[in-house]
């Protein structure tokens, strides 16, 4: 008997050993996304990820609102990352529209930026933890993350969608002695996440766990295009805010954690000590930063592209480098706004990881890829 | 570092813990303090003072019903709509005046910065629940009432941890 499949389709031979399983849509521990995983046993043979369920086509939005409404939109896809999803629009915007930003409000974006990468890594370690079936790691994390929100909250006035870059500088200066509050939380929250050594990242049941899972050469990371952590992690010495540095990280003193072994725990290492390097550039920021000046340039109501004009941006997301490209018709509208995301770059690397893995370790390793489901459909 | 210095120093650093004060805010009996009256705009200078950005304020003696924030809403949210206020209320030519659905509004605050007559500001308050669907859309007479928003803790840092004081 012969079927006609219709093209994309084909019959999969049913094996005695392997069985298929569906982790998610709606299950937990995946998130927005399904991973269609082969087990032989407790072994994976193969692996699927297969992302796409919460496309809300944010690029396409774009194309039919200005320059400044695109912003509550632009940043929904990682409300806990927004002002650093929301940064190259707004670099490229600026370009595009031939703007000149004041000297204060670089240093506003930084400080903002930097919270916003700690606060989303708080949220990443705080599932990573639970993943684990580490408890305290899930509720620490949470806690100590409501320090920089309320930093945020004061600063921008929301706790998680901030909508406070506009291409031109920020929307608002900051409140009346925020330098000293600051200061005395992010110390605080430094002198916090330093004690998780003890209970997480120095803990002999965590190592065990996540030692040599998952491994990621150097070379496969390359290849692959993966960014961020996860690059790091395997040993490249890639930071955009070194490498191309963007506003004012060129006037800070940016120092880039590596580690060589590209194992899960290597990958889920990164990040805690991005977060202390991020309280390092937030208090050189507040050193810096000039103490009065504006911090917005008065725009036109509806300000329009010059002539036929592209251009592309990235920044340092708390994933890895965030892209964004612009292209405008000399309309009010852009022409065409293109994200290009980590998180869908990480993930191609996770069929490969997860070879010859143990089922219980999927969960783990899937989430050191430092995926966010969201911003990658977006 | 053997397994089992490494179990003991992370028990150790949960026991120390029993001695750290509560970082939990208790919410209801407790709210939290913001900074300012709510999100502003200056539109002299084109640069908004920092505030919580919650529920709108509408000062209807400088309201002129020119449509500028819901026109800003448009690609936003769509949350407000121009209505015509009765007789009694009426300060402008027009007589129309913004109306807030809290249903779709986003608390962007992109109104704000469209208004060039310093009459739509934000306040602090938060706690906008609703019954029904029509308890959530905010008439200009709404508006127009300035509201109490309890403010009594806020985090304060000690050598015995953050806490909600």
């Amino acid at each position: 008997m012969t079927f006609n499949l219709p093209p994309g389709l084909a019959l999969q031979k049913v094996d005695e050993r392997i069985m298929t399983l569906n982790v998610g849509p709606q299950h937990p521990g995946s998130g927005h996304m399904r991973i269609i995983v082969q087990i032989d046993g407790d072994y994976i043979v193969a692996c699927d990820p297969d992302p796409g369920y919460v496309h809300r086509g944010e690029e396409k939005m774009a194309e039919y609102r200005n320059y400044i409404t695109n912003i509550p939109h632009l940043e929904r896809p990682v409300i806990h990352d927004s002002c650093n999803i929301l940064y190259p629009y707004v670099l490229g915007a600026e370009e595009i529209l031939g703007i000149e930003v004041p000297e204060r409000a670089k240093y506003v974006r930084v400080i903002a930026s930097e919270l916003n990468r700690c606060i989303y890594i708080m949220y990443w370690l705080a599932i990573y933890g639970i993943f684990l079936g580490h408890s305290t790691m899930f509720m620490w994390p949470a806690g100590d993350r409501e320090l920089l929100i309320d930093l945020m909250e004061k600063m921008t006035g929301a706790r998680v969608t901030h909508a406070h870059f506009v291409p031109g500088g920020v929307r608002n200066d900051l409140p009346p002695n925020f330098e000293d509050v600051c200061l005395r939380q992010v110390n605080y929250f430094e002198k916090r996440i330093k004690e998780y050594a003890a209970v997480f990242y120095d803990n002999p049941i965590l190592i065990s766990r996540t030692r040599d899972t998952g491994i990621l050469s150097r070379q496969d990371a390359i290849r692959y295009g993966t960014t961020g952590s996860v690059l790091r992690a395997s040993g490249v010495d890639y930071d955009l805010r070194v490498k191309e540095p963007y506003d004012v990280y060129d006037e800070l003193d940016v120092h880039t954690n590596v580690l060589k072994e590209g194992d899960s725990y290597a990958r889920s290492k990164i990040p805690w000590l991005d977060m202390m390097e991020s309280c390092n550039i937030i208090r050189q920021a507040l050193q810096k930063m000039p103490k009065s000046g504006s911090v917005r340039v008065k725009l036109k109501p509806n300000p329009k592209g010059k002539g036929l004009n592209s251009v592309y941006k990235r920044v340092e997301s708390g994933r890895g480098s965030l892209g964004c490209y612009i292209v405008s018709d000399g309309k009010t509208e852009p022409y065409r706004v293109k994200l290009s995301v980590p998180s869908f770059r990480n993930l191609i690397a996770l069929p490969n990881l997860l070879r010859g893995e143990k089922l219980g370790n999927m969960p783990s390793v899937y989430w050191s890829l430092n995926y966010w489901p969201v911003e990658a459909d977006r | 570092m053997g397994t089992a210095t490494g179990i003991i120093r992370a028990l150790n650093s949960g026991i120390k813990h029993l001695a750290v004060k509560r970082f939990t805010l208790r919410y209801p009996e407790e709210k939290l303090k913001f900074v300012g009256d709510g999100y502003q705009f200056d539109p002299s200078t084109g640069v908004g003072i920092a505030g919580l950005k919650g529920r709108h304020m509408l000062f209807h003696d400088h309201c002129t019903g020119c449509q500028l924030c819901s026109i800003a809403c448009e690609g936003v949210a769509e949350a407000i709509a121009m209505v015509k206020v009765p007789e009694e209320q009426k300060q402008n030519k027009k007589s129309i005046m913004p109306q807030i659905d809290y249903g779709k509004c986003v608390f962007c605050g992109l109104c704000v910065d469209a208004c060039p007559f310093y009459a739509l500001y934000m306040t602090n308050d938060y706690e906008l629940s609703s019954f029904s669907k029509e308890g959530l859309i905010y008439t200009p007479a709404q508006l127009q009432v300035k509201p109490y928003v309890a403010q009594d803790s806020e985090i304060q840092i000690s050598d015995r941890g953050a806490t909600h004081g």
